[in-house]
Order: structure tokens, then C-alpha cells, then sequence
């Protein structure tokens, strides 16, 4: 999922120098976060060791990286989800299945790229 | 039909991969899902549920339609399982493994088309879907009613998160906030930890990570916990962190505690139609433990039976029957393990169950005592035979109450020692190999070997002038009638003593050894087989019979000549490497006959064998196998000889001795060799 993913990315924003990367797990997450500084972080709700949103919880209430735009990945069926992501502070939900172009274009939307 | 392109094909092989690798770990999980049935840990269920997720999100991304829409209605199956609104049954469990078994058949057929076309995806999303509908959906109930949860926490949760908050809540459990703060370096390991060792006594529901707001370099977690543990037993696992409960207190007049506490059995029943833990007779399970016990030796037979088909002069035909045999024997093998197994499982418990026990003993001694104690209990999942556990609980409860009594000094004493005043007494139960370890180990003053000299001395059982070691000050306190307390107090008693608590522990086939450093504390090691039942066995042949040595007993064995054995202190001994090892021959001990003619170029086989930190060698003419044996007990007269466990059969009605290794070297002499000393470091 995530190698596909970064595929799509990379396909999708050749015209502009993107630098992805990958976290295998929440706690991935968080330990990455140190050491780069992000212009937007995607993530899936379902994953080990932390959900999504307690990953959105955390970064929007980080003093540093609560102006980093998220986007949030996840089923249709959960729709709950989906409004707590909104009510965490999350910018972007993309649901799943979707289309490359509308991965690509949201993700413009969060870099505010044209 | 997914797109053929070389950059497909690249896809391709990583999806079957991938998908593969998935599958894999979803059939083992499914086991685990069949073996506990509803007892299944909810980690569990949410676990398989990810993995169909993956491979649904996979399938679908790279365009393999009936994988992905297999594994589509199977989530949405396990996704209900998850939440709770269907029920875990055999029939879901089956239609679990069908699918998974079309789904393996239709990763492998990407690359070979003859498997795939096979697979009836029709038919099984139609059971999938009578499954999934065929329960009711529940009224949304509201977990947050009767909790105190901020509102970041709520915010959080996942709805599969807020569903098993309110199992937790409906299930009475206690309902904690654990707040812990690690270092950033390693918090992943730290929490991951946190998290196995939470698991134990309930399930952690959320994991919500947050600033570390003492300003340093570390995170915050604040973990949401359901457990059968209350606030305070939590606080303790949890030294590092803060613990609160977050259930609203109930009207301010009750007394709340005393009225949940009985209420929760009636509870769990209207909660849950069928009971998850079946309480069975011992005695039943004795009874199918001696079955599986006549059908080792039924088996022990067939393979008699195959060796002298193997062995005779017999035509091809025999030969063949013999090999057809001896198939035949080794799956009987593989299922008697099986069966061996489970029976064995169902008998254990962990040793916790006699914990709360323990340190209530400890508070009421450490009152009395008026000294200050800490308990430490660790390794309480440890799991043992019923039996075993409940016969331990004396001996320990002695050898603790000797720890506070005689080890721990008094508070003045330990403070102008420049030790904490708070006596610490821990006890760690773990498994080695086939044995449980249990140590009592306290940080007081150790065991002094001329203070047992003198007391030994004083109550003549030995002599002034006796050599004495550090090893024969610890024998010494197992001796009948001995005791170096000054004055003989209320808690240890008189009556019992150290020889009792041996004894005892040498008939659940154990084994007890002190480890000291004077001024520093002592460790008492009890060391015990897992079970009693069944064991494993080295048959051997001496003065003309056949005896049963435990597997567990027996380091090594070697073949030497009667030239290598010398004779020291009047003890044949041998030089074992660097060691001179203890030789001592069954003839003697059980006062047998048939001595055979011994030249220098006779042929010996000695098995080391070892009882807590003592060994010696047995001399044997023959090693003749190894075999499982079902001990049985033998009659009163045979009983009171030292060195004889029981009997046991080994097949066409052969009824060998079994050795009992403690008892033996404590009879015929034993020498300790490697003392672990370094527990108290």
C-alpha cells in the first residue's frame, strides 16, 4: 500500500522536487518527525501502535508541527471517523478506493501548489 | 483482468508477494481465532481484520477485481466481527478458512491461470453476506456515559476504538487513564512493553501520544486501559506513570466498591450467553491424562513390534509392512503429542493464583516482625501444573517468612549497614527449558557459613573439626532439627523447618539450592518439572535391569573404561574435563546383585545427571533408548527407598524403575559444580 502509494506520488508531482517519506507504523511516524520538516503528512487511520487521528491529535496540538497539512486516508464506511479526523484539525480526507488523480489533487491542495 | 505491461509485471510480482506474505500471516492468526474460539483476545480479531483490509486496498489498487472483491466482503464480515455485531461461531470460522483458501488459490493463479478459474467467488460472498446480515445490528449505546474522558481522548478514537470501550465499560471492567512519559530514543520499545505487560490483565484501547510537557526531550502517551485491575494495582505495574480512574464515582452515599463486586458475576452472564472457561474437575482431567498415559504405552509397543519386523530375517513383504509400520507409528506419534499437549495445557495455571496470597502473608509477618518490607512479585503468568502450584504454596510461604524473618534485618540494623531500611523481598517465577524456576530472593544479611558451623556444632551434627564450605553451610540448614536463629520465633516456627519444605519439594520432583552472598541477601531456587505426568525418559541397563533416568536430570552421557575411574576419599570418581565428577553405580545404591567381572578395558556409559546445582555421574553397562514414560506411582514399601521415583512401563509389559535424581545424589553424594552466584549482583 504504502510502496504504491509513493509511486503514485512520485508519478503524480514530477514537476515539482518531492521528497517522500515512508512510515510503517504510527510510532514510525512520530520518530520520523524529528528529523525532517514536512510540508504535508498523509496517513491512514487504520495502522499499529497509533490510529490516524490520535497521530492528527498529536501533530495539530505540537507547538511545531500543528501548521503541517494533513491528509487523512480511509474507508468509506467510516464515516465517524472521517468527521472526528475533520473535528482533530486533519485539512484533507481522501477515501479509499480512490483514483490516482484525485490522490494528486488533493495533495496540490495541501501543498498549495497549483 | 489486471493490465499486462512490463511495469505491470513489476507490480504484479511484488502484489503476489506481498499477498502471499499476508496470507500467510492470516491463516496462523485464523488458528489462533479457532483455538480460543470466544476467548479470543480482541487484538486478535482486529489483527485478521487489518490483514484482509491490506490486501483488499492492495487488490484493488493494482486492479485484481475478484481479490479485491473477496477480500471486500470479508472485511466488511470482520469488520462487524470486530465491532461485535456478529458473533464468533464454527460456521464463521469455516467460511474464515474458505476464504482465505480461495483467496491463496487466486494469488497463486495470477501466475498459474489453472488454479485461479477454481475458485467459486459467487458462492462465497453469498455465505459471506448471509453471515454478515444474519445478526441484528445493536442500538448505538454511548461508552462516554459514565466517564470521565477529556475531550481530545474522545476525539481520537477510532469507532472500532469506542466500540471496544464499551465491551470494556459493559464488561465492568475498571476503566484507567495510564500517563507515561518516555525518552524519545527508545519510546517505542518502552510503550511497546508497556503495552505486552498491560495486555496481560486487560486490553489497552488507546494510545494517544502528546507533548512531553515537562519541557524535555521526551514524548507523553496517555494510554486508555480496560482491565480487571483496579487504579492502584495498575499504578503499581506502572511505576513510572500516572494512573487515574475514569469512572464517575457513583451516587456519593454508596458504598460503591463492595455492591459492583457483587454484582459482576450476574453481570457477565446476561452479557454472555455462553461461558468462555469451562471449570473441570481435576480428577476427570487425571483421568485423560491416564489415557493418554495407556496409549504411550500401546505406542511404545507398535514400535517394539516394528524394530523385530525390521530386524528379522523376513521377506520383502515384511519389510514393507515394517516400513508402513513405522509410518503408521509416527503419526500416532505426532497425534498423541498433540493430545499430550492440550490435556497438559488444560492442567496448567499460572503461578499468580497463589500471588495475592503471598503478599498478604507478607504484610501480616512484616506487621508483626514491626520491619518494613517491600514485596516484589514478578513472573506471575508463569504457568505450572494445578497440582504443583497449589503443593507450593506452603514451601514458599516458608521460605518467604524465613527471608523476613532471619534474612531481613531490622530497620536500625539495615540503616547503620548504610542499607534502604525497607527490607526487599522478590519473587520471580520464570520457565527454563522443561522446568519453572521460582526465586525467593531478599537483599538482608545473607547466609554467614560460620554461623551455621557453630549452630551445627552446638546442636552436635557435626563434629568441631568437620571440614565445612559455603556448600555444606546450605546442606546444613535442610537437616532436620536445625535453625540458626538465635531465638526461635512465632513466624518461623519450631516445628517445620527447612528439611520439611525439601522434602515436600522433592516429591513434586523439584529440587531447592541457596544462593548467598553474606551481608547481602540470599536467594532460595526452587526448581520443578512442568508437569508430573509424562516425561521424558533414558532408559539404561545396570546390574542386569532396567531403570528410567528423567530427561530433565541428565546433562550428558559418555563412555569411559574402568581404568579412568579413580577412587578418592573412597569415592570412585571421574575426571570429567576439568572436573572431578562423582561416579556412583545403581548396584549399589538399590543393593542389587550381578556385579559384573571388571578388567581395566571394561566398557562403561556414565549419565551425568544434575539435581539443582549438585551432579553426579551413574555408571550404566548400556544406554538402550529414549522414551516418553507416564510415571506410576509404586506401593508404600518401594516408596520410602531414597532414589526411586516410581515405575513405569516400557512396553510389553516391562516394568522398569524410574530414578529420582535428587533423592539420590542427596543419598549417595553429589558434588556442585558451576553455582550460578551472580542472581544477587
Amino acid at each position: 500500500m504504502r510502496a504504491y502509494l509513493t509511486t503514485i506520488i512520485e508519478g503524480g508531482t514530477e514537476s515539482f522536487d518531492l521528497e517522500i517519506v515512508e512510515a510503517a507504523s504510527g510510532f514510525e511516524a512520530l520518530k520520523t518527525l524529528p528529523h525532517h520538516k514536512f510540508d504535508a503528512i498523509l496517513t491512514d487511520i487504520n495502522m499499529p501502535d497509533i490510529n490516524g487521528l490520535e497521530l492528527v491529535s498529536f501533530l495539530k496540538n505540537h507547538p511545531v508541527h500543528r501548521s503541517i497539512p494533513i491528509m487523512v486516508i480511509s474507508t468509506e464506511s467510516r464515516e465517524e471517523d472521517r468527521k472526528r479526523a475533520a473535528a482533530l484539525g486533519a485539512e484533507e480526507y481522501l477515501v479509499k478506493p480512490f483514483q490516482a488523480k484525485d490522490l494528486i489533487e488533493k495533495l496540490r491542495r495541501l501543498l498549495k501548489v497549483a | 483482468m489486471p493490465p499486462m505491461s512490463k511495469e505491470d509485471d513489476r507490480a504484479r510480482d511484488e502484489f503476489t508477494g506481498e499477498a502471499e506474505e499476508l496470507l500467510d500471516t492470516l491463516s496462523r492468526d485464523l488458528v489462533e481465532l479457532e483455538s480460543q474460539g470466544r476467548k479470543v483476545r480482541p487484538e486478535v480479531i482486529n489483527k485478521i481484520f487489518r490483514e484482509v483490509h491490506s490486501l483488499k486496498g492492495l487488490a484493488g489498487m493494482l486492479g485484481f477485481g475478484e481479490i479485491s472483491e473477496l477480500s471486500h466482503s470479508l472485511e466488511d464480515m470482520l469488520d462487524r466481527l470486530r465491532m461485535g455485531k456478529i458473533e464468533i461461531t464454527k460456521d464463521l470460522i469455516d467460511l474464515l478458512y474458505d476464504a482465505v483458501d480461495s483467496l491463496n488459490r487466486l494469488v497463486i493463479g495470477i501466475n498459474d491461470p489453472t488454479m485461479g478459474g477454481l475458485v467459486d467467488i459467487t458462492g462465497l460472498t453469498r455465505r459471506i453476506h448471509q453471515l454478515t446480515t444474519s445478526q441484528p445490528r445493536r442500538a448505538h449505546e454511548d461508552p462516554f456515559a459514565e466517564l470521565t474522558l477529556d475531550e481530545q481522548t474522545k476525539k481520537s478514537l477510532t469507532e472500532y476504538e469506542e466500540h471496544r470501550l464499551l465491551e470494556n465499560v459493559k464488561g465492568r471492567k475498571h476503566i484507567l487513564a495510564v500517563e507515561v512519559r518516555f525518552d524519545f530514543s527508545d519510546f517505542d520499545e518502552k510503550l511497546r512493553a508497556l503495552t505486552a505487560t498491560l495486555g496481560e490483565a486487560g486490553e489497552v484501547i488507546s494510545t494517544l501520544p502528546a507533548i512531553d510537557s515537562s519541557g524535555g526531550a521526551g514524548i507523553a502517551f496517555r494510554l486508555l486501559y480496560g482491565s480487571t485491575l483496579q487504579e492502584d494495582a495498575v499504578a503499581a505495574l506502572v511505576p513510572e506513570g500516572q494512573v487515574v480512574s475514569l469512572r464517575k464515582a457513583k451516587s456519593p452515599a454508596s458504598g460503591a466498591r463492595e455492591v459492583i463486586a457483587v454484582e459482576v458475576p450476574e453481570e457477565d452472564l446476561s452479557l454472555r450467553s455462553i461461558s468462555q472457561t469451562v471449570r473441570v474437575d481435576i480428577s476427570k482431567l487425571d483421568h485423560v491424562m491416564n489415557i493418554v498415559g495407556e496409549l504411550i504405552i500401546e505406542k511404545t509397543q507398535l514400535d517394539s513390534l516394528t524394530r523385530s519386523l525390521h530386524q528379522g530375517e523376513a521377506l520383502q513383504q515384511a519389510r514393507l509392512t515394517a516400513h508402513e509400520l513405522t509410518k503408521i507409528a509416527r503419526n500416532f506419534d505426532r497425534k498423541l503429542n498433540e493430545l499430550q499437549k492440550s490435556v497438559i495445557e488444560t492442567r496448567m495455571v499460572p503461578v499468580g493464583q497463589i500471588y495475592s496470597k503471598l503478599s498478604r502473608t507478607v504484610r501480616k509477618v512484616a506487621r508483626e516482625l514491626n520491619k518494613e518490607i517491600e514485596l516484589v512479585l514478578r513472573g506471575e503468568d508463569t504457568e505450572l501444573d494445578k497440582v504443583m502450584v497449589e503443593e507450593l504454596t506452603d514451601p514458599l510461604m516458608h521460605i518467604i517468612r524465613n527471608a523476613l524473618d532471619h534474612g531481613i534485618e531490622s530497620a536500625e540494623e539495615r540503616a547503620r549497614k548504610g542499607k534502604n531500611p525497607i527490607g526487599k523481598v522478590t519473587l520471580n517465577a520464570y520457565q527454563q527449558g522443561n522446568s519453572v524456576v521460582l526465586d525467593v530472593t531478599d537483599d538482608g544479611r545473607g547466609i554467614d557459613p560460620e554461623l551455621v558451623r557453630k549452630s551445627a556444632v552446638k546442636r552436635n551434627l557435626i563434629a568441631q573439626h568437620d571440614p565445612f564450605d559455603q556448600q555444606r553451610a546450605y546442606e546444613m540448614l535442610f537437616t532436620p532439627g536445625f535453625s540458626t536463629a538465635a531465638a526461635v520465633s512465632e513466624i518461623s516456627g519450631r516445628g517445620v523447618g527447612l528439611d520439611v519444605v525439601k522434602k515436600n519439594l522433592q516429591d513434586l520432583k523439584g529440587s531447592i539450592d541457596i544462593l548467598s552472598v553474606p551481608g547481602e541477601g540470599a536467594t532460595f531456587r526452587i526448581m520443578l518439572p512442568i508437569t508430573l505426568a509424562i516425561i521424558q525418559a533414558l532408559i539404561v541397563r545396570a546390574a542386569g535391569e532396567q531403570f528410567a533416568i528423567p530427561l530433565t536430570s541428565v546433562e550428558e552421557s559418555l563412555r569411559i573404561y574402568s581404568r579412568d575411574i579413580r577412587t578418592v576419599e573412597r569415592r570412585e570418581v571421574f575426571t570429567l574435563r576439568d572436573f572431578t565428577l562423582p561416579l556412583l553405580r545403581l548396584a549399589d545404591a538399590f543393593h542389587l546383585d550381578g556385579h559384573r567381572d571388571e578388567t581395566p578395558d571394561s566398557k562403561w556409559f556414565v549419565v551425568v545427571t544434575r539435581s539443582g546445582e549438585k551432579v553426579a555421574g551413574i555408571l550404566v553397562d548400556e544406554l538402550v533408548r529414549q522414551q516418553e514414560v507416564v510415571i506410576k506411582s509404586i506401593g508404600e514399601r518401594l516408596k520410602t527407598i531414597p532414589g526411586i521415583a516410581g515405575a513405569t512401563e516400557v512396553g510389553e509389559g516391562e516394568i522398569v524403575l524410574v530414578i529420582d535424581v535428587g533423592t539420590l545424589i542427596d543419598q549417595f553424594g553429589g558434588k556442585a559444580r558451576e553455582a550460578r552466584a551472580a542472581v544477587l549482583a
